[in-house]
């Protein structure tokens, strides 16, 4: 059932010889060893497994791993580049926006997908865009307000 | 003091540590905490002073989210007199820290951390004295700063508190009232550090147990019962076992599992066992609270004034209403995960946990081995909210991993988390009040069926008569976020704003009017009102706002929520929240923020949305998309203020600021259109039949 899957994880190209309905995340955690993307539902209802693919926020445990052969993906791993913070990690960080911090890998990755969509999003726009991110530890009006410093950073 | 159970590994652990190792014997007396969580052993605190002056701190509570990590460090650094980035905590590892019944109930700062707090106080009078004896001056004569003792007179004279130690090793038995520096001289703790522990989370470098890999581990899978209480009847894994990658099914007595390469493989396997199951009968839903009373049997008194029968048959006005609440799940993120390592000389175990020991002892009785022959370490915890504390999970990974004699993860899938979870318990409270032609409050006599006694007595100097039942429940039951709490301040509160309104008196004063009993309380309802602006109001108005109040885990809470109601659809939410706490001396403004904003938003699920749906036996909610919690679009804008009170001692703060919340947000639906509900959650199906009636 194994079949070459070809794509590229941070910058990075692989090849891989994986069952390609296996999901993404399963494929990320096992055989990459990322974990940063998390197992929180394996169906695409909480959002702790968001990675980019190309530039997009993607539900990494119910997305085939064949259906990103030939494709870019970005882990939080990714994220932050010879050793400086992307600003988004960087806004989390000074807006405290996490208490446990499963969630957050996740939130981030939704929000930078957001940011690249949409630079100077309104209130609104993102929280329709974190709807699908899910934290039970309910910090959401600092990661609000992490989003949005994060938009001001990034403009600016 | 070492007991003889853990004596042996911790003994090895000191003789590893050079510099002065200060281990606090704390007296049992100290050791009273609530919920009779006393733990067993009496060494409840220990500091490492090492020779090149970093400190490291051992504490058997384990970091969930809301930042012991950070401020427990801050609580050291402060009363040693480091810096901050010199102190370490190690955390939840049973063979390293002393033993701890487990992180819930508010409990942690409290009772360890105001331990910690004295021993490292302790220590530096200890290394003062040293530094005194050594040079032949007064302690007087010393001041400490940064990690370094020097003479006042001449500071180039200085030492550092590690080189003071060499290799000394002392116990110290706490005194019973320790000496701690004055508040004024306070310069870490209060301050808002971030955490400790956010650069690593913000990269994906922070690792949970499911992150944790170890050499030739498997991971596991559990089949679970189609229903509650199913009896296995006979099970054929043949077709599970030829699958290419399974390791071993595993059988014992109705302990079913499967181990793989893999996790999907072990599911995949797991789907291909043909078992029979004999089930049994299970009560409707429908008739949950006819249930909970018929079966109600009493447990307890909480209190009892002997002058409440009296009051009530001679009250001016009397009231009389019940209040309900739902099962809720506690819906962690990351479902329970362990990994197990169970080898000839023990067991190792890495779990997601609140409850490091217990799990040790669980284990070790699963396993027939003596308790120190077990290893468990929480390395951090995806959320617990009172979830986390069963050890099951580890004993059936444990199982496994004996099985198969290799290293097995197991980790819920978000439907065993939702279906296999001990829920908060459903409430049903009964309470009647009779009030004076004063309007004030004689009696209040209440009866609380299923969740239990925590924050059932109302915080208000009136005679109380409070008794709980015990019921049969449906479901599993266990803690949620302050146990009964956050229902009965639901009871509490609702009654206390029907009681203001039907006499025609401001739902805020009218607390007041009872609070003389409380200067802390009464302070922090002022505080809230202060805060918001509020004016002496007559609900219902139609602006849909509402306040509630209360006391838990020796903090004082006030909320004031205001809601937009849409009556056409039913659909209520949570515009603005504004939150006064006195929780005491605060050790970390921004953590303890951020525990008031969290918990508030999180208990808006309780009263919007959240409730365990069940039919024959299986739990229906058992996704996010059917169980939903609160998402960033429910979140209201919050601010907090924090009542300042440095002299008291630090108190609990992760729970707390979660039982008004409820309250006030049913009070602002009465608010906003004179109706009453006294049943949670407000769906919009409830709403809209409130407004009809």
């Amino acid at each position: 059932m194994a079949d070459q899957i070809a794509f590229r994880v941070n910058g990075t190209q692989h090849k891989l010889a994986v069952d390609g309905a296996r999901s993404l995340l399963s494929v990320l955690r096992t055989e990459l060893g990322l974990t940063g993307p998390k197992l929180g539902c394996g169906a695409g209802q909480c959002g702790a497994c968001t990675v980019l693919l190309d530039d997009r926020a993607a539900r990494s445990c119910v997305t085939p791993v064949s259906a990103v052969a030939g494709h870019s993906v970005t882990t939080i791993e990714g994220l932050a580049s010879n050793g400086k913070l992307h600003p988004v990690q960087e806004a989390f960080l000074e807006a405290q926006a996490m208490q446990c911090g499963y969630c957050t890998p996740g939130m981030i990755m939704s929000t930078v997908s957001l940011l690249r969509r949409n630079p100077h999003p309104s209130e609104a726009e993102i929280r329709d865009a974190l709807a699908g991110n899910l934290c039970r530890c309910a910090v959401y009006q600092r990661i609000l307000s992490a989003v949005q410093r994060a938009a001001q950073k990034m403009s600016g | 003091m070492e007991t003889s159970e853990t004596g042996i590994t911790r003994r090895e652990f000191l003789g590893l540590a050079g510099g002065l190792m200060i281990l606090v014997s704390v007296p049992r007396a100290m050791m009273e905490v609530a919920e009779g969580a006393a733990p067993a052993e009496d060494i409840n605190a220990w500091l490492l002073i090492a020779p090149d002056n970093s400190v490291t701190v051992f504490s058997g509570k384990v970091e969930l989210g809301q930042g012991i990590r950070t401020s427990f460090a801050q609580m050291v650094a402060e009363e040693l007199t480091v810096p901050f980035s010199s102190v370490e905590m190690i955390m939840g590892d049973t063979d390293s820290v002393p033993p701890d019944g487990g992180t819930y109930g508010s409990l942690s700062t409290r009772t360890v951390g105001r331990r910690i707090m004295a021993a490292a106080a302790q220590a530096r009078q200890i290394l003062t004295d040293m530094a005194a004896e050594k040079w032949g001056v007064k302690p007087a004569d010393l001041v400490v700063t940064d990690g370094r003792i020097s003479l006042a007179k001449d500071p180039t004279k200085s030492v550092t508190l590690g080189e003071l130690t060499q290799g000394e090793r002392i116990t110290h038995t706490l005194p019973a009232e320790p000496t701690l520096l004055p508040v004024s001289e306070h310069k870490v703790i209060g301050k808002p550090l971030p955490r400790v522990d956010g650069p690593a989370i913000v990269t994906g470098a922070e690792k949970f147990v499911g992150d944790l890999r170890v050499p030739g581990m498997l991971y596991g899978v559990v089949l679970y019962p189609p229903s509650f209480g199913a009896r296995l009847v006979s099970i054929d894994s043949a077709e599970a076992q030829r699958l290419p990658g399974v390791v071993a099914t595993v059988r014992e007595d109705e302990f079913v599992g499967v181990v793989a390469e893999r996790q999907d493989v072990a599911a995949q396997a797991r789907d291909l066992i043909k078992a029979t199951w004999q089930e049994t009968r299970h009560p409707a839903q429908g008739s949950l609270y006819d249930d909970l009373r018929a079966s109600g049997a009493p447990d307890g008194t909480v209190v009892n004034d002997a002058s409440v029968p009296t009051a009530l048959a001679s009250a001016a006005r009397s009231f009389k209403q019940t209040y309900r609440t739902s099962f809720l799940a506690h819906a962690p993120i990351e479902p329970h995960v362990a990994l197990v390592s169970v080898t000839a000389d023990g067991a190792t175990v890495w779990v997601s946990a609140q409850t490091p020991f217990p799990h040790r002892d669980a284990v070790a009785r699963a396993l027939g081995l003596a308790a120190p022959q077990v290893h468990v370490f929480v390395p951090r915890v995806g959320g617990g909210f009172g979830g986390k504390e069963n050890p099951s999970l580890a004993v059936m990974a444990a199982r496994l991993s004996r099985a198969v004699k290799r290293p097995v993860l197991l980790a819920l899938s978000r439907a065993e988390e939702l279906t296999w979870d001990l829920f908060k318990p459903a409430a049903l409270i009964d309470v009647r009040s009779g009030v004076d032609a004063a309007g004030r409050v004689q009696a209040w006599d209440c009866d609380i069926y299923n969740c239990g006694a925590r924050g059932a007595e109302p915080p208000y100097g009136f005679p109380k008569h409070i008794r709980t039942l015990r019921c049969n429940s449906p479901l599993a039951q266990g803690s949620w976020r302050g146990l009964g709490g956050s229902a009965n301040t639901l009871a509490i509160e609702c009654h206390m704003d029907e009681m203001a309104s039907e006499l025609g008196v401001d739902a805020v004063e009218f607390r007041l009017r009872h609070l003389d009993n409380n200067p802390r309380l009464a302070k922090t309802v002022q505080a809230v009102a202060a805060k918001y602006g509020w004016k002496p109001r007559r609900a219902p108005t139609g602006q849909g706002v509402g306040f509630a109040c209360a006391v838990d885990s020796g903090s004082c809470v006030a909320e004031i929520a205001e809601i937009d109601l849409d009556r056409s659809t039913g659909v209520l939410r949570v515009r603005r929240v504004i939150a006064a706490m006195e929780s005491g001396l605060v050790i970390n403004r921004d953590g303890i923020t951020n525990q008031m904003e969290g918990a508030i938003t999180m208990g808006l699920g309780m009263v919007l949305r959240e409730a365990v749906r069940y039919e024959n036996g299986k739990i229906l909610t058992d996704s996010f998309a059917a169980y939903r919690i609160p998402t960033i679009k429910d979140a209201p804008a919050i601010e907090t203020v924090l009542v300042d009170n440095p002299t008291h001692p630090p108190e609990g703060a992760g729970e707390p600021p979660l039982f008004p919340i409820a309250a006030a947000v049913v009070n602002a639906f009465f608010d906003a259109s004179g109706k009453r509900v006294r049943q949670i959650p407000l769906l919009p199906e409830t709403v809209l039949a409130a407004l009809k009636a």
